[in-house]
Parts: C-alpha cells; sequence; structure tokens
C-alpha cells in the first residue's frame, strides 16, 4: 500500500503537463470585453427594435419586408436598421494576435480552411481569445489591402444580424447547411457559447457570405461574386 | 523598512471591491494549477487554456458569492473544472487524454523525493500504462491526489463530489491498479 503511495507520487514528479500559457493577458481582455458588452447590449436592442420599428414605418411593400426583415437562418433574425454603428477600418482593427496556420489549427481544432483554386494560403492568421473558444482571423492580401477575409468562431448560433436599408440579403444553401449572403454593411448579433450576446461587425464595404457548419460560424468578406463566395466556402476544409 | 506583500485574503478582498490588479496577482498565483486542472479534465490544451480563462473570469464576476475568510484555491479550482467539464461534454465523447511522462521529472532539477523511492523508466511506463488504463473517474481522482498533490477536500471540490466520495474512489483506483500490476507494487 505505501509502497504505490509513494510510487505515485514519484510518478506524478515525471508526469508531464503542456507548459501553462499566460493566462493572465487573456483574462484581463475577457473582463475588459465583458464590460463593454454590457455597456452595449442595450444599444444593440435598441437598434434591433428601432430597425424593426423603421422596418414597419417605411413604405417597403409588405411581403418583402416580411421576408428581408425575418430570414431565419438557424434562429437567426435580419433586421434593418437605417444607420449601423461605425465599422473600425480594418486597419486599426484588433485582429488579435498573429500566430502561424499550424498554430491555429492547434488551438481550433475545429478551424476550416478553403481550398479553392487560386485562394492560395492566407497570408495573416491571427488569433483572439476575446470570446470563448477564440476566434480565427484569416486574411489573405495585407491589413490595408484585403482581398479576402474570413473569421470563424464557435458560437452557438448567430441570432440577429442588422443591415443597412440598401443592403441585399439572400438565403441560401452552403453544403447542406443554411447561410446568407450579404451585399453591404452589416452587424452580426450572435450568442457565444456562454450564452452572451456579442456583436461583430464587418470589416469590408463588400460582399459577405455568411453560414454556419456545425457549431462553427464563418464569414467570408471580399469583393467578390456569390458563385465566387460559394466556391471558397465549399472548399473550406 | 520593507513593506510586505499583500496576503492572499487581502487579494482578494481587493478584487472583490473591483481592483482587477489584486485580481491579475491571483490568476498569476494560482494560474498553474488551474491549467492543469483544466487538461486533465478537458483532455487538450486549447479548450484547457480556454476553460481556465474563462472560469477565472467567472470566479471574478463571482468574488461577491465566495465567502470571506475560506480558502480561495478549492473555491476556484471548483469553478474552473465546471468549466472544463462542460466543454468536454459539448465535444461529446472523446479517446480519454493519455498522460506521458518524461525522463525528467517535471519539476525541472529532478532531485529524489525526500522517501527516497526512485522507479526505473520502465516500471514507470508501466505504472503510467496502468494509470491510464483505469476509468476515467478514478484517473482523474489518482492525478489529483498523487499527481498534482490536492488535497482531499480540494479534489473533492475539483471533481464536485463529497470528500467521502473522494476517499472510496482512491481506494477502489488503487486496488484496481494493484491488479493490474499484478501486485507488483502491493
Amino acid at each position: 500500500m505505501a509502497e504505490l503511495d509513494l510510487a505515485l507520487r514519484e510518478l506524478g514528479r515525471h508526469v508531464e503537463f503542456p507548459p501553462t500559457p499566460d493566462l493572465a493577458s487573456g483574462v484581463r481582455r475577457r473582463l475588459a470585453e465583458r464590460r463593454r458588452i454590457w455597456w452595449q447590449r442595450p444599444l444593440v436592442i435598441a437598434l434591433a427594435v428601432l430597425g424593426v420599428a423603421i422596418g414597419a414605418v417605411l413604405a417597403v411593400p409588405p411581403a418583402r419586408t416580411a421576408v428581408l426583415d425575418w430570414l431565419g437562418i438557424r434562429g437567426a433574425r435580419i433586421t434593418r436598421v437605417e444607420k449601423l454603428p461605425p465599422a473600425p477600418a480594418v486597419g486599426n482593427l484588433d485582429l488579435g494576435r498573429r500566430i502561424t496556420l499550424r498554430e491555429a489549427r492547434r488551438r481550433a481544432p475545429w478551424l476550416l480552411v478553403p481550398s479553392a483554386e487560386r485562394v492560395g494560403a492566407p497570408d495573416l492568421v491571427s488569433f483572439s481569445a476575446a470570446i470563448p473558444g477564440g476566434k480565427i482571423t484569416l486574411l489573405w492580401g495585407t491589413r490595408r489591402d484585403v482581398h479576402l477575409l474570413l473569421t470563424e468562431f464557435r458560437g452557438e448560433a448567430f441570432i440577429e444580424k442588422l443591415v443597412e436599408p440598401g443592403a441585399k440579403v439572400e438565403l441560401l444553401q452552403v453544403d447542406g447547411s443554411r447561410g446568407a449572403w450579404v451585399g453591404g454593411s452589416h452587424v452580426l448579433v450572435y450568442r457565444d457559447r456562454n450564452g452572451l450576446v456579442r456583436e461583430d461587425t464587418s470589416r469590408l464595404a463588400g460582399k459577405t457570405l455568411l453560414w454556419q457548419r456545425g457549431e462553427v460560424t464563418l464569414r467570408l468578406e471580399g469583393d467578390f461574386s456569390k458563385q465566387e463566395a460559394l466556391r471558397i466556402a465549399r472548399s473550406a476544409r | 523598512m520593507v513593506s510586505r506583500p499583500p496576503t492572499e485574503s487581502q487579494l482578494v478582498e481587493q478584487a472583490r471591491n473591483g481592483d482587477e490588479a489584486a485580481y491579475e496577482e491571483l490568476v498569476r498565483a494560482h494560474q498553474g494549477i488551474a491549467f492543469r486542472i483544466a487538461y486533465l479534465v478537458a483532455g487538450n490544451s486549447a479548450e484547457a487554456e480556454d476553460a481556465a480563462q474563462e472560469g477565472f473570469v467567472k470566479a471574478y464576476c463571482a468574488l461577491g458569492r465566495f465567502r470571506r475568510g475560506a480558502p480561495f484555491r478549492p473555491w476556484l479550482l471548483q469553478i474552473v473544472a465546471n468549466e472544463a467539464r462542460n466543454r468536454r461534454r459539448s465535444a461529446g465523447r472523446r479517446a480519454a487524454l493519455a498522460l506521458r511522462a518524461g525522463e525528467e521529472g517535471s519539476s525541472g532539477g529532478a532531485a529524489p523525493s525526500p522517501e527516497g523511492i526512485v522507479l526505473a523508466g520502465e516500471e514507470r511506463g508501466q505504472l503510467l500504462e496502468a494509470v491510464n488504463g483505469l476509468r476515467e473517474e478514478e484517473r482523474l481522482v489518482i492525478a489529483c491526489r498523487y499527481f498534482l498533490e490536492l488535497s482531499e477536500e480540494e479534489t473533492a471540490a475539483t471533481l464536485g463530489v463529497r470528500a467521502g466520495t473522494v476517499k472510496s474512489r482512491t481506494s477502489r483506483a488503487l486496488a484496481h491498479l494493484r491488479e493490474g500490476l499484478g501486485e507488483a507494487h502491493g
């Protein structure tokens, strides 16, 4: 008995654990993010309510409003608002910490990377621990001249999207799961894995393809045609 | 006169009053054990990092409910382990984490244990294999008690069970190990 006891303790000194990452900075970021969300939450709700009100008042043909305003993507609603909150410029945007693609795959085993022809490997990969489970951004081009931006995170489902009046929204299928094709700026409101409601503004003024694969929400932004976006999305593995 | 660094309960008190710098000191003091526990429970290091971070955030938000004067560590570990368990559950069934042993002691300078027992590499491998072969709940209790050297109380908090269950589970696990090793360490 005593011998096994001692042997286990001795073994314990040799068991290998991965090195402990610096958790303090991540905790600090998440606390700051939490404060920001609590502060912004009423704003988002107010915007959504405003959007519905405007949708009801504007002389848009009722049938069309119904389709555009209440598109359901796994519980997501698409709401039109008169003005979107300002989007930070990509160059100033905090994409998180720059990492290698290999490191990204290690941190996020669920990561999907497009392998379509002419797309190639992303020029910049970054990881942000600001949301639970992390958020990975793949960027093609440079920070100042972005060709393609793919954002991925594990959120339960996107629950709401705010779009500007001019924005076109079309529901479609990406590999059997539902998605949306959005032409114009938008704000994505979604529920993260801890049930917190978060908000994310599109970074590019171009087009967006938004879809969900399993637990992962993917947003592809760029200046491309719908066919091109779908081709890239379907190639994501 | 040199000013004494604040005690843990002083840091907890400051953090409770919204002092995030004080809380950061608590994070640094406990991040090693928190991460290892999350790693044991969640089964991979990316999930462990996420679970430990989120555990610290939730603990901060729950400081108002923390009983003054109680030990901080078991309370924290319970929250972190809970986060790790949730992640493991939502990831579905996965092969259990297989612990590995290095040649050198993980503490660095392989000083012999005070009891003076030194296992040969082969024996160590056999013992670790036997631990890895245990049922998950028994493997966890062994890892908490012997590898992370948590107290019975801390193990109970981490695993979300009563102290009596930790006792009985530990002795069952030891019996299974002995069986598995063919009484070699009996």
